[in-house]
């Protein structure tokens, strides 16, 4: 028997020798997947997206980043399958019992775990752009905006994440339900007049059946018209400035007056 | 040097108010703490002044600078005409090195403050305009120098004080000045005759307009063409303002109420 057909052999008989096969390629995979992701997400402009949020302020003064800590993540259960694999080979173990369990709960905690992260991250983010947006109004009252948008995006986060791991969320759900509604409800009535206003305006600025410098009648407010945006015309006549909503415009007509 | 910071002393004893032009946060701080209120003028309040007068373009003309901040910290009611106002503004470049002492009421009233705040457009649309004409007057259209008339606000009285010269370009568009794209597209018709016609918000609403304002009684100064007669007369005509772009000295000049108020050289900017 020559020697590389015993080594072939021991390869194929020995488990031990396969199972630290399986790891050290389980190894490899791993940090290869970590080094993947890392570069994809990066590509992807995450650092940029993520920065200022607290999520990543907090990473940052540990030492890490988002961007890492996925990565790490991703890497760290490859690595545990490995592990979970060779263990199975070998045998040393009896791992029977807790491979089902295992391989089932595993990816739901690591899905859990970037749902959770990701609701921080999008949460925090989207409270600094709003809040952005809002900077150019001097209201104090004006800053719950951000924040309400924040712990509504944590709120919805924290309960995929729950449900990922199997626990009983629907007393959530129900309180989830009621806010949404109440958010459409109420912001449906809030906003019922802006919405067909802009609906009516969308049409007339696409069209533009009259434009600046007309004289029309629109109800019982005749005059030159001034201004057209989404929302409104804005019809003046004799120093007096009608600001009329669109949809107005569409439910009483509009008279062109050509002099 | 004591007779030079006596001098200085003089220049800043008993004054009533202070203007600081685009001061940094620890100038800001060290003059707050004096006797007289300190009014900030600058294009952002970046300090948190209390006391603020926005400046919509960096006026490389140290007069035109005090003027519009006299004007407008007296319509805000920060100083008072027979106030004594000592200015600190950056006359090279942007820290402050000089000292300026005048009269609230020395200047007369230019308007310029009221042609960017008080006019009918936005101040930000007024601004936009009188970035596009600066940054045509320093281009030109292809290297040779181009007039142009812009009629900003009130643009349903200018268009019906005015009939087109030929199809408008900028029908059914909806171009506001200020979007990045629109400076190359004015460039453009800039070689087109006529005036544009820009709306309160912006829009750019028609080019290619004749002017037909009665020019009865517009008082001008002698020596401009007929370019700002048009624009003398349409802003007495409408409550619109006008910018100018001379073809013949280059020059920037903005109208209001049929007078002059503001004029401005591209080359400085």
């Amino acid at each position: 028997m020559s020697i590389h057909e015993s080594v072939a052999r021991l390869v194929t008989n020995s488990r031990f020798l396969l199972a630290g096969f399986i790891f050290v390629v389980g190894l490899a995979l791993g940090y290869l997947i970590n080094r993947l992701t890392r570069r994809l997400l990066r590509a992807l402009g995450l650092p940029d997206t993520v920065e200022g949020t607290a999520f990543e302020r907090t990473l940052q003064g540990l030492g890490s980043s988002t961007v890492g800590v996925v990565a790490e993540l991703i890497a760290f259960t490859i690595y545990l399958g490995a592990a979970l694999a060779a263990l199975e080979v070998a045998r040393i173990v009896d791992t029977r019992a807790v491979l089902p369990f295992l391989s089932a709960f595993i990816p739901q905690v690591v899905i859990a775990a970037l749902v959770v992260i990701a609701g921080l991250v999008i949460g925090d983010k989207a409270a600094l752009v709003v809040g952005e947006r809002l900077r150019g109004i001097k209201l104090p009252e004006v800053g719950i905006v951000p924040t309400l948008i924040k712990y509504s995006i944590f709120y919805i986060a924290a309960l995929i994440a729950l449900g990922q791991l199997g626990v009983a969320t629907s007393a959530l759900l129900v309180l989830l339900a009621a806010y949404v509604f109440g958010l459409v409800f109420l912001g449906g009535l809030a906003f019922k007049d802006l919405l067909a206003a802009g609906a009516a305006g969308v049409y007339i600025l696409l069209n533009q059946p009259y434009g600046i410098g007309d004289e029309v009648r629109i109800g019982d407010h005749q005059g030159i018209v001034q201004e057209v945006d989404v929302f409104v015309t804005r019809v003046e006549n004799d120093g007096q400035e009608y600001i009329i909503p669109n949809q107005r415009v569409f439910r009483g007509g509009v008279v062109r007056i050509r002099g | 040097m004591s007779e030079l910071r006596d001098l200085l002393g003089e220049l800043t004893d008993d004054v009533d108010a202070v203007l600081l032009f685009a001061p940094s946060r620890s100038v800001y701080e060290e003059c707050e703490g004096g006797d007289a209120p300190v009014v900030v003028v600058d294009a952002e309040n970046d300090v948190g002044a209390d006391n603020y007068v926005e400046l919509p373009l960096e006026f490389t003309d140290i007069e035109t600078r005090i003027r519009f901040a006299l004007e407008g910290a007296r319509e805000a009611g920060y100083v008072e005409e027979t106030d004594e106002v000592v200015c600190a503004l950056g006359a090279f470049g942007g820290d402050i090195d000089t000292v300026v002492r005048v009269r609230a009421g020395q200047f007369t009233q230019s308007g310029i403050y009221d042609l960017f705040v008080n006019s009918r457009a936005e101040p930000a649309v007024v601004r936009d305009v009188l970035d596009v004409a600066i940054e045509l007057g320093k281009k030109g259209q292809k290297g040779k120098p181009v007039g142009a008339l812009f009629g900003v606000g009130d643009a349903g009285k200018v268009m019906n004080k005015s009939r087109p010269l030929s199809y408008n370009p900028f029908e059914k568009s909806h171009v506001h000045v200020g979007d990045p794209i629109v400076n190359v597209m004015l460039k453009e018709f800039s070689r087109l005759d006529g005036a544009f016609v820009i709306s309160d918000s912006g829009k750019i609403v028609s080019a290619y307009r004749y002017l037909e304002p009665s020019a009865e009684g517009v008082d001008i100064p002698k020596g401009l063409g007929a370019r700002h007669m048009a624009a003398g007369a349409v802003t007495r005509d409408t409550n619109a303002v006008a910018v100018v772009l001379s073809e013949s000295d280059g020059m920037v000049r903005a109208f209001k109420g049929g007078e002059l108020v503001l004029e401005l050289d591209p080359e400085e900017y």
